[in-house]
């Protein structure tokens, strides 16, 4: 609540002329789309009114399933996005720390990130069937590779004089790992945990529609298969707004995070 | 003499750096090679079996058939989107009330999962190309649309304000100044709508195709022709590589053409 009234604050603050010309283009767009489908123009079968989506978006939102399946999307989301950083930023860091191994790898992870994680939905089908470990085998594999590079990456910027000066104050591995390396890393990794996030909701829907593994991404394919089509864009609308509370959330989480970072301070 | 000594030297160097890249990828193929050899498993086939299955199905005529349906669709959709971002991404980064106006639909929009409008794809186009094609606009349209307002807002104002003054025509304006100056960022959306455009044609050529190479793994799992699955996989994956390392090369020419613009003479 209180979290809500200081979004509202700093939206007034910032000028409420442009979060009014905001809402009214919002308004505005659902008005006009309204006002077509009730022509004809947009067949309701196909693209359904806003008002339909919407009553179908209370029933949705009232119903225990959609609950269930957002639970499962959300878990495998969240336990994939874990074990991905656990096991690429470790890794990235140690490799971005020699300049051997950061370039050994190049090539290799070069390679790997670019295959579409997708490809591997046969192969994860065939091991894991329709389950909960297929959706984590695909989001691992697809969020490791941003993870690991931004951690490399991250380690490659820490500035030269800073680690000089840690060394020549005779710092330890462990210190100068500690006090140095890591702080400097950390905006880099920190972008990678939210390219890696995107990533993952992505895969763990893609997993649900295609393999048909529990979720909402099943739902959504269950909604087109009985032709309830208003559901289907309501799933597909509450998924977007998933996507947007994830970006909002880790966008804060980083500020708090990183306050004392320069990329975060306010520019004076 | 000291010359050709330096040149010798310097590709010693190179050799080296090739070598420092090369070995672990080596080493990794080797290792697959000599640990899949003779495996009796039905899933991790040995990799001489896949490599026979990439030569047979992926090369030559039966590769084209699989490999060109999927990449004409590609480029198109990723052409298309291309296009559009960078067009409404200069209008709304230009005209700033409009953008703020309707940042929060575009917001909205683009985080919609790509993969989660398959279904309603599925409905609007049916099977086939433009289900496709528009889908692979959809996905790849949002990085592409929100760097080109973020570049386009980042030019110069007094730049703008000194052309408006000497009354450069808009179109002028937008070509030769504004769009130049963007282009770094433009090319970053670029660069990750490229990889989202590859996961979604693979993604829709599994769900609602009959064609692709999405389609042509997937049918090969249902199959249990298991080389033909992993020699799909690998094939995806050089191309994967093949279009990043494509992208690099057409990045660089533009950029250069950026640098060499900014760079006043003399500096």
């Amino acid at each position: 609540m209180t979290a809500a009234g200081a979004l509202l604050r700093r939206a007034g603050a910032r000028g409420g002329g442009a979060g009014g010309a905001k809402v009214l283009t919002v308004l505005g767009v659902l008005a006009l789309w309204q006002l077509v489908s009730s022509t004809g123009a947009l067949a309701a079968d196909v693209i359904p009114a806003p008002a339909a989506i919407g009553v179908s978006l209370v029933e949705v939102l009232g119903g225990l399933e959609f609950w269930q399946a957002l639970g499962l999307t959300l878990l495998s989301w969240a336990v994939g996005l874990l074990v991905s950083i656990c096991l690429a930023v470790p890794v990235g860091l140690l490799l971005g720390a020699s300049e051997l191994g950061y370039r050994s790898c190049r090539f290799t992870i070069d390679f790997l990130r670019t295959i579409p994680p997708v490809a591997l939905v046969p192969l994860a089908l065939l091991l894991y069937g329709a389950t909960t470990q297929m959706k984590l085998v695909l989001v691992v594999l697809g969020a490791v590779w941003p993870l690991l590079l931004q951690s490399m990456y991250g380690v490659h910027q820490v500035d030269l004089v800073a680690r000089e000066t840690a060394r020549s104050y005779q710092l330890g591995r462990w210190l100068r790992t500690a006090f140095v390396i890591l702080p400097s890393a950390a905006p880099y990794v920190f972008t990678g945990v939210r390219i890696a996030a995107t990533m993952a909701l992505l895969l763990t829907i893609g997993a649900e529609v295609i393999g048909g593994a529990p979720g909402l991404g099943a739902a959504m394919a269950l909604a087109q298969i009985a032709n309830d089509i208003p559901r289907l864009f309501a799933l597909v609308a509450a998924s977007a707004v998933l996507g947007v509370l994830i970006n909002t959330l880790l966008a804060r989480v980083e500020r708090r995070a990183l306050s004392w970072h320069v990329s975060q301070r306010p520019s004076r | 003499m000291a010359r050709v000594a330096a040149a010798f030297a310097l590709t010693g160097r190179r050799l080296a750096g090739i070598a420092v890249e090369l070995w672990l990828p080596i080493l990794l193929f080797a290792g697959w090679w000599f640990a899949s050899r003779g495996s009796s498993s039905l899933y991790f086939v040995g990799l001489d079996t896949i490599l026979g299955a990439l030569r047979d199905d992926w090369l030559g005529q039966a590769g084209a058939a699989n490999v060109l349906p999927s990449l004409r669709n590609l480029a198109e959709g990723f052409l298309l989107a291309a296009v559009v971002g960078v067009v409404l991404g200069t209008l709304l980064g230009l005209v700033r009330p409009l953008g703020n106006a309707v940042s929060p639909i575009v917001e909205f929009l683009r985080s919609v999962p790509g993969v989660a409008l398959l279904p309603i794809g599925l409905l609007i186009f049916g099977i086939g190309t433009e289900m496709k094609v528009s889908l692979i606009v959809y996905g790849s349209l949002w990085p592409i649309l929100l760097n080109t307002v973020d570049g386009v807002r980042s030019v110069d104002a007094t730049k703008l304000d000194v052309l408006r003054s000497y009354r450069v025509p808009a179109h002028l304006r937008i070509l030769r100044v504004v769009l130049p100056s963007a282009a770094p960022r433009i090319m970053v959306g670029l660069r990750t709508s490229l990889s989202i455009a590859i996961t979604i044609i693979v993604f829709s050529e599994m769900i609602g195709s009959t064609e692709g190479i999405g389609y042509a793994i997937l049918q090969a799992q249902r199959n249990f022709e298991i080389p033909q699955m992993w020699a799909g996989m690998l094939a995806l994956g050089v191309i994967g590589y093949l279009l990043n390392i494509g992208f690099r090369g057409v990045e660089q020419l533009v950029l250069r053409r950026h640098r060499a613009m900014n760079t006043t003479p003399g500096s």
